[in-house]
């Protein structure tokens, strides 16, 4: 027996490859359609875009709306409450102003975020789907590596990583920088997604459907690449929808305990970090930046649950 | 056949050890350079005692030698007689090496934070399964409900919001703010006072602010798989199936849906055993605890690598431990599955 689901999805691939039939690009349109219907969900995909277009907005910002640069010193005006014309959310120990610090601290996360989701998703997806399908030596070889990856507490390989990091000569990853903080990140989670796509792939390579569809004459390649990734993805999608909060949240408890982007590039982590010492008096640089991440995550992770019922056609119906 | 399936994985589970003692003493010996710090920086050595110095830890040997002589593989050897002179144990026989800083066994300085790590994770581990699966439970079968949305809701706070400024704003209010208003209020950090001898109670008030944290966090996670792979089991044939020919609503919710449902949970829970020894590392750092992850991170400032690698190594073989008993859980829970 066919699964009923099957049919009812097509691969990205079929759409990239422009051979989409009716079928495949019905199901698109209806899950944007789904996506732009839930209007919480929706309006938490906009906010993104928004954090992201003001993040990359950022110099423009800092020199036409708030007149702050994010590093400069402004000794006449430390601790500035917020709520004034020209320190609108206060500003800090050195007086610089918390907003445009705020912004350029959204550059540091956004940007870090998605390069490691990116480069963890292309490493832990590959590795789940070939060790899944295949079975046998290559499995157990893969997986170990995982093993070993996940063996290893990752806020341990973590603040290994991040202390050794400059000290390895050759390559050279100086965790102070946004692109090797990625690196390092990437390097440390792919391994748990890795799991999951390769548990789901084992699950779904036992379906009748594959079996009918390998008994068709179907190549491993198309096998993987029509059938089972598009019955993966959802997984996928979902893990790495989750993955990308936990990574801001990991990059900033990074900058937060000092191991991560260094004072005094504004990051959330090191804000946060810095104003724990001005706790009494100071409530502001405590609760804004974490805020700025708690928000962004939240937003981030409601919009990953409403592309997972947008996309996951298991669940479509359940809402 | 299980048993047969248990013993293969702890046989295949030795070379994933091995594998992550190379990968971290890799790490370690790419740094090898400037493993003894400030010694060239000393001004009252020569060029010739630092490389004496290097000779004596036997730093100038090539990497094999030096793994081998870190895991201890001589002394086995010197054992069975077939290694000459004497020579230092390593870490087949537990030894872990000193501490770069004070000189004294890693172990030692492992063993003495174990015990506050622990208690810590394990409180809010068994919280956060507690609380969450019977949350999950609730919100799949009254899906849709207030009650739905408002766990649901919780758990995606719970997911989002930064460990660490959580224990930030709850010391800020059950701390700070209760004692400025000269209310009760906790404790904000070490795991007991100093001034009235840590008893049980003072004890159990340290505790509560970072197992709160730490709990919280769990429960988010666990409760929203509940919930998800609740309702994916709840929408499979075998469902329907049993549902037609009549099963009782409760036996089919708890015999066949909750049973399948909590496979994907159990691969999750054992993926997070590492957090038994690791999870709470940020909120350890927060709250001043005494246990492992403040010692990696006071170690890693003091670039003191021995103790942050002996530290690595022991959590990651706890770990293993748990990986292999989650795998073996897998597998007596969901029969579908075929290992080849």
């Amino acid at each position: 027996m066919l699964d009923p689901t099957a049919g009812a999805i097509e691969a990205p691939v079929a759409q990239s490859i422009g051979r989409a039939g009716r079928r495949a690009r019905g199901y698109w349109a209806e899950s944007w359609e789904r996506l732009y219907s839930d209007r919480i969900g929706f309006a938490c995909g906009l906010l993104i875009l928004l954090f992201g277009v003001l993040a990359l907005a950022a110099p423009l910002l800092s020199a036409v709306v708030t007149h702050h640069d994010p590093v400069r010193q402004n000794l006449a005006n430390t601790f500035a409450l917020p709520g004034q014309f020209t320190f609108p959310l206060g500003s800090d120990e050195l007086g610089r102003d918390t907003l445009t610090r705020l912004i350029y601290g959204a550059r540091v996360s956004l940007l870090v975020a998605y390069l490691t989701v990116i480069l963890a998703l292309i490493i832990g997806g590959s590795v789940g789907m070939l060790a899944g399908y295949f079975g046998g030596w290559l499995d157990t070889v893969l997986m170990r590596v995982v093993d070993m990856v996940l063996s290893i507490p990752s806020i341990y390989l973590l603040i290994l990583l991040t202390a050794l990091a400059p000290r390895i000569g050759p390559v050279s990853l100086n965790p102070g920088n946004p692109y090797s903080l990625a690196v390092i990140i990437a390097l440390v989670s792919w391994g748990s997604l890795a799991r999951l796509v390769r548990a789901d792939v084992l699950s779904v390579k036992e379906r009748d459907f594959m079996l009918a569809t390998r008994s068709l004459g179907a190549s491993n390649w198309r096998l993987m690449s029509r059938h089972l990734l598009p019955n993966v993805l959802a997984v996928m999608v979902v893990a790495a929808s989750l993955q990308v909060g936990a990574i801001i949240v990991t990059e900033a408890a990074l900058d937060f305990i000092g191991l991560g982007i260094t004072p005094p590039t504004a990051s959330w982590g090191n804000m946060l970090s810095n104003s724990q010492v001005y706790f009494y008096h100071s409530l502001w640089l405590v609760i804004l930046p974490g805020l700025a991440i708690f928000v962004t995550v939240l937003a981030m992770n409601v919009f990953g649950n409403t592309v997972r019922d947008a996309f996951d056609p298991r669940l479509r119906e359940m809402r | 056949m299980l048993w047969k399936y248990a013993l293969r994985r702890i046989i295949v589970a030795l070379p994933v050890l091995l594998g992550v003692t190379v990968i971290t003493y890799g790490l370690i010996y790419l740094t090898a350079g400037d493993l003894v710090p400030g010694l060239q920086l000393n001004p009252n050595l020569r060029p010739e005692d630092i490389a004496r110095i290097k000779a004596n830890l036997g730093l100038d040997q090539p990497f094999l030698v030096q793994y081998l002589n870190w895991l201890g593989v001589p002394w086995l050897l010197h054992q069975v007689g077939l290694w000459p002179g004497a020579v230092r144990t390593g870490l087949l026989q537990g030894d872990f090496g000193r501490s770069l800083l004070d000189g004294s066994p890693v172990m030692s300085h492992i063993l003495e934070r174990l015990p506050y790590t622990l208690e810590l994770t394990s409180l809010a581990i068994l919280v956060g399964v507690i609380v969450a699966i019977p949350m999950g439970v609730v919100g799949a079968l009254r899906r849709g409900s207030p009650a739905d949305h408002f766990l649901t809701s919780l758990s995606v706070v719970g997911v989002s919001i930064p460990n660490f400024w959580l224990a930030l704003l709850l010391v800020l209010i059950f701390s700070v703010g209760a004692f400025q208003l000269g209310l009760p209020h906790l404790p904000s950090g070490g795991a007991a006072s100093s001034v009235n001898g840590g008893d049980v109670l003072d004890r159990l008030a340290h505790l509560v602010l970072p197992t709160t944290v730490l709990a919280f966090g769990y429960l988010a996670v666990w409760s929203r798989y509940t919930r998800s792979s609740m309702l994916e089991s709840l929408s499979q044939d075998y469902v329907r199936t049993a549902r037609a020919k009549g099963m009782s609503e409760r036996r089919v919710v708890y015999v066949h849906t909750l049973r399948n449902a909590v496979i994907p949970l159990v691969t999750l829970i054992g993926l997070e055993l590492p957090t038994l020894v690791a999870g709470g590392a940020v909120v350890e750092i927060v709250f001043s605890w005494p246990g492992l992850g403040r010692l990696a991170l006071e170690r890693a400032v003091g670039h003191d690598y021995t103790t942050v690698m002996g530290l690595t190594l022991f959590t990651a073989v706890l770990v293993i431990a748990g990986n292999l008993l989650a795998d073996v859980l897998y597998a007596v829970l969901d029969p579908r599955i075929r290992y080849t």
